[in-house]
């Protein structure tokens, strides 16, 4: 078996090969044939990601690694590195959250010897009341103290780069250093798992659905493009390339939401896309900025410096950075997270990106790109565990986002709008376990960001397949009754619904059983009561029963009903989809149904994830008591009980107003929403875009214009007019010209003669 | 005044003289061959000052200079007078006003002043009173150009 250094650049380099390969090759030579080198590709690269996986869950599960968690970095090539690039003077730091490393510092007088009690204590000195004022003054002299060995360590090889005689005492050297460095961790493989595996199913799918496309070689080269960024981020072990590759999966989102670019509607909505991300990823930046200003690194892992999200600094009690600079760069890197994961209020974007072919959408849309937001979440929990502040702002984005998701989607017509919202409301969902800041939220989170990639690719694939047969109709009023002509769609739909609305036993109702579980954990134990938590929990539970209506409505009018309704655009040829298509669709559907049980049952992924040094780190210092296991379990089983209940009301209530003949009765409910109000309001999708209009574009657009102005009036009128002189001089000695020898002899000789009265005067 | 000094202006003259008959020529004559001459001769002007002044410093690298200048006259003569007859192949005339195509784009040409046909009337012959025999004079030839 190939070691992990081997491994792990192999999963991005192959889809890149492809990318290249059939962008050279594809529009002469492959043609119909494109799909070739990317199917290969990804195939390979999912093989070998689920090597990566299980060499990662072999080496992770061994005990050296229990208590810091495990990671491998694979360093490829230094791209920069300006040694003494920066430094800065122990008195100008901000006293607040500044890693100050300082030599021979004295250890703290205030009695916190970390290394003296024990690591499993309940007991946690960070939060305990009685440090808060020796805390306080402990922080301007830096978190990291001597008594910390990795910290001299550092200091010493900092100031052995250093020519003697230039020591300054007190001052600290930042290395500028840049690797483009791979990291195998338990995340980043379930990630890289998850992506190739999705990525190279709806890669098969595609050629069913391309099949006959004009572009058909720049689709496959884009979608190897994109999982070839999607897996450099997810691997990249420091925030600049991390950043890059966040770019990057931007650039491709941008490429294949416009692939049909002659449209108007698709142009518009990868532009609407682009610039909605532009917004998130300026925050994102500024908050690197932040990092690098505080930290003096970029780098995850520990290099020559001590890694942002090292072991070394992991390996403190201490919050990695708090203080307002630490809450900063949280909500920070939480607007960047929002951006392309599309929260509240950046979510605009994600229905409009529908205008895609659809299997970008399940790649791209569903299960992969907006899933980077969690993943970032996830990496950098570290950070966001210093500071209750932007943990409640986490949650309270993702519990917003579920809500307005699902309260959008139950009204929408447009099969893969709905999707769309879906979507949202369930990235939402994992945004707000992912605000619970514990190490059950962020495995929480990333449980149902597995098993959400599986369904909802399955779902969006499903209803592509639809499209595909109704002849690109995708308005759920205009076809209906097609469980007779596709049954195979209709039954990986129904496994992929009841998946999404967390039916028992099918995946979603663990991931989702166990976000719900840790959002109350947050609010069930404590001495005092979160009521923020609270609001979001009984929130998100209701959303539950949204979930259901929204998700079995455009299931019951696609694949329900007595006649079988066919748009006239899909002509003779409405049948169900090849084995090409149908294919994906079933594996998707088994992973839809049993890999919740498989995770749940074995237990196996949350604690994988706990080998993570970044959620190792929550497991070490907690931030309240943990409950007992018992506690926790009897509270997982209720919740599991309510919110069965709640999903079986919520099909039952969808099924009662839409099946058979009584979908009258919808109609009968639509009137008096309808005068309050309320169906205007979900079905204008919250009037979010009008506002934008109103507030964002439209005074954008003044400034615009009369940006626009300054420049052709002013700016362009001072260049003309500096234009313009020689112009003028021009004219004035031209006469001078007129083409006659003499004339010419004469000037020179009368020039002569100018100069020499001049010398001799 | 040394008698060095006093030969030395005496040739500083004389090509002060060559050169401002060369100048004069160049820039009043409109004939090319004409005013290639007069070119010449500012050089032979200038030549010659060379020669005396280096014949007065006892230093030889004037002289030097003027047969390098003699050398290039002379390739400049055969060029100069190439160029003059592919001209006048052109237009049959070797009037210089002729070429006036390096003007500004948008300047009058030079247009010559139109050359009064003069017609050339005879002279009435002085008369005498008959006194003899009227003398035999040759009618004088009056078609020149007279502006060449």
């Amino acid at each position: 078996m190939p070691e992990i250094s081997q491994l792990l650049p192999l999963i991005p380099a192959l889809p890149l090969a492809a990318a290249m390969l059939t962008a050279v090759l594809g529009p002469r030579l492959l043609r119909k044939q494109s799909h070739w080198p990317t199917v290969l590709a990804l195939a390979l690269s999912c093989t070998a990601s689920l090597m990566l996986l299980c060499k990662v869950h072999r080496e992770a599960g061994q005990e050296e690694y229990e208590r810091s968690g495990y990671e491998k970095i694979v360093t490829l090539y230094t791209w920069a590195n300006v040694d003494e690039a920066y430094e800065s003077d122990l008195r100008l730091r901000s006293p607040e959250g500044t890693v100050v490393i300082s030599q021979g510092r004295k250890p703290l007088e205030n009695g916190r010897l970390r290394q003296q009690s024990p690591e499993g204590a309940t007991v946690n000195s960070r939060r305990d009341d009685s440090n808060k004022d020796s805390l306080a003054t402990a922080a301007p002299l830096g978190l990291y103290n001597s008594e910390v060995i990795p910290f001299q360590g550092f200091t010493s090889l900092a100031n052995d780069c250093r020519p003697e005689g230039t020591k300054k005492q007190g001052a600290t050297i930042k290395n500028f250093r840049i690797e483009i460095a791979l990291r195998a961790d338990p995340l980043t493989a379930v990630m890289l798992a998850v992506i190739t595996f999705v990525s190279t199913l709806v890669a098969i799918y595609s050629i069913g659905y391309m099949h006959g496309d004009p572009g058909y070689w720049r689709f496959f080269s884009y979608i190897s493009l994109f999982v070839f960024s999607m897996t450099m981020l997810v691997s990249a072990s420091n925030f600049l390339l991390l950043y890059v590759f966040w770019e990057a999966v931007g650039l491709c989102s941008y490429l294949l939401i416009g692939f049909w670019c002659e449209k108007p509607a698709a142009a518009a909505a990868g532009m609407k896309a682009f610039l909605v991300n532009r917004i998130g990823d300026f925050g994102f930046a500024l908050g690197i900025f932040l990092i690098w200003t505080t930290f003096g690194t970029l780098d995850f892992h520990d290099s020559t410096a001590m890694g942002v999200l090292g072991k070394m600094r992991l390996a403190s009690p201490e919050p990695i950075v708090n203080g307002a600079v630490g809450t900063a760069i949280c909500l920070l890197l939480l607007l960047g997270a929002c951006g392309k994961s599309a929260q509240f209020p950046l979510h605009v974007w994600l229905p409009d990106a529908m205008e895609g072919p659809t299997p970008v959408s399940a790649l791209i849309h569903a299960a992969t790109m907006v899933t980077a937001g969690v993943y970032m979440l996830a990496r950098c929990m570290p950070l966001f565990a210093a500071s209750p502040f932007a943990l409640h702002a986490v949650a309270v984005v993702g519990g917003l986002t579920a809500l307005i998701g699902a309260v959008v989607a139950i009204t929408q017509t447009d099969l893969k709008r709905i999707l769309a919202y879906s979507t949202i409301s369930h990235l939402g969902y994992m945004f707000l376990a992912m605000g619970a800041g514990t190490v059950l939220g962020v495995t929480a989170g990333m449980f149902h960001l597995v098993t959400h990639a599986f369904f909802k690719a399955l779902l969006f694939l499903a209803a592509g397949s639809v499209m595909h047969a109704m002849g690109g109709v995708i308005d759920i009023r205009r076809f209906g009754g097609l469980r007779r002509i596709m049954p195979v769609t209709h039954w990986t739909f129904l496994i992929g619904g009841l998946a999404m609305v967390g039916m028992i036993p099918f995946a979603g109702f663990y991931s989702k059983d166990a976000i719900l579980l840790a959002v109350a954990e947050k609010f069930s134990f404590g001495n005092h009561v979160d009521l923020v938590y609270q609001t979001l929990y009984w929130t998100t539970f209701g959303g539950i029963f949204l979930i259901a209506v929204y998700t079995f409505r455009p299931f019951l009018l696609t694949f329900y009903g007595k006649d079988t309704v066919i748009p006239p655009e899909a002509g003779h040829h409405a049948h169900e989809s090849p084995l090409s298509m149908t294919g994906p669709l079933v594996i998707l559907a088994l992973g839809a149904a049993f890999l919740g049980l498989y995770l749940e049952k074995t237990g196996g992924l949350a604690e994988f994830l706990a080998g993570t040094p970044s959620v190792a780190y929550l497991n070490r210092y907690p931030l309240a008591p943990e409950p007992s296991h018992e506690t926790l379990e009897s509270l997982h089983s209720s919740i599991g009980r309510q919110s069965t209940v709640m999903v079986a009301a919520g099909i039952l209530f969808t099924i009662f107003l839409y099946a058979g003949s009584r979908r009258r009765l919808a109609d009968r409910l639509a009137g008096p929403m309808k005068r309050l109000g309320l169906y205007q309001l979900s079905f204008g999708k919250l009037f979010f875009d009008p506002l934008y209009r109103l507030f964002v574009v439209r005074p954008l657009e003044l400034f615009a214009q009369a940006c626009a102005w300054f420049d052709n009036r002013f700016i362009d009128g001072s260049v003309n007019l500096v234009g313009i002189l020689p112009k003028l001089l021009g004219a004035a000695l031209r006469p001078l010209q007129g083409g006659l020898i003499q004339f010419y002899a004469l000037a020179m000789i009368l020039g002569v003669l100018i100069f020499l009265g001049v010398l001799l005067l | 005044m040394s008698p060095e000094i006093a030969l030395l202006n005496n040739y500083l003259i004389v090509g002060a003289i060559l050169f401002g008959l060369g100048l004069i020529g160049f820039m009043s004559r409109r004939n090319m061959i004409v005013m290639f001459l007069a070119a010449e001769m500012m050089l032979q002007g200038v030549s010659l000052s060379l020669v005396a002044w280096s014949r007065f410093r006892n230093d030889f690298g004037g002289q030097m200079l003027v047969i390098f200048i003699i050398a290039v006259a002379a390739c400049e003569a055969a060029i100069a007078l190439g160029l003059v007859t592919t001209l006048f192949q052109r237009s049959g005339r070797l009037d210089i006003a002729d070429w006036h195509a390096l003007r500004e784009a948008n300047q009058p040409a030079f247009v010559d002043e139109p050359i009064s046909e003069e017609t050339s009337t005879e002279e009435p012959l002085p008369t005498l009173a008959r006194a003899g025999v009227a003398p035999q004079v040759p009618p004088v030839k009056t078609d020149y150009r007279p502006n060449v």
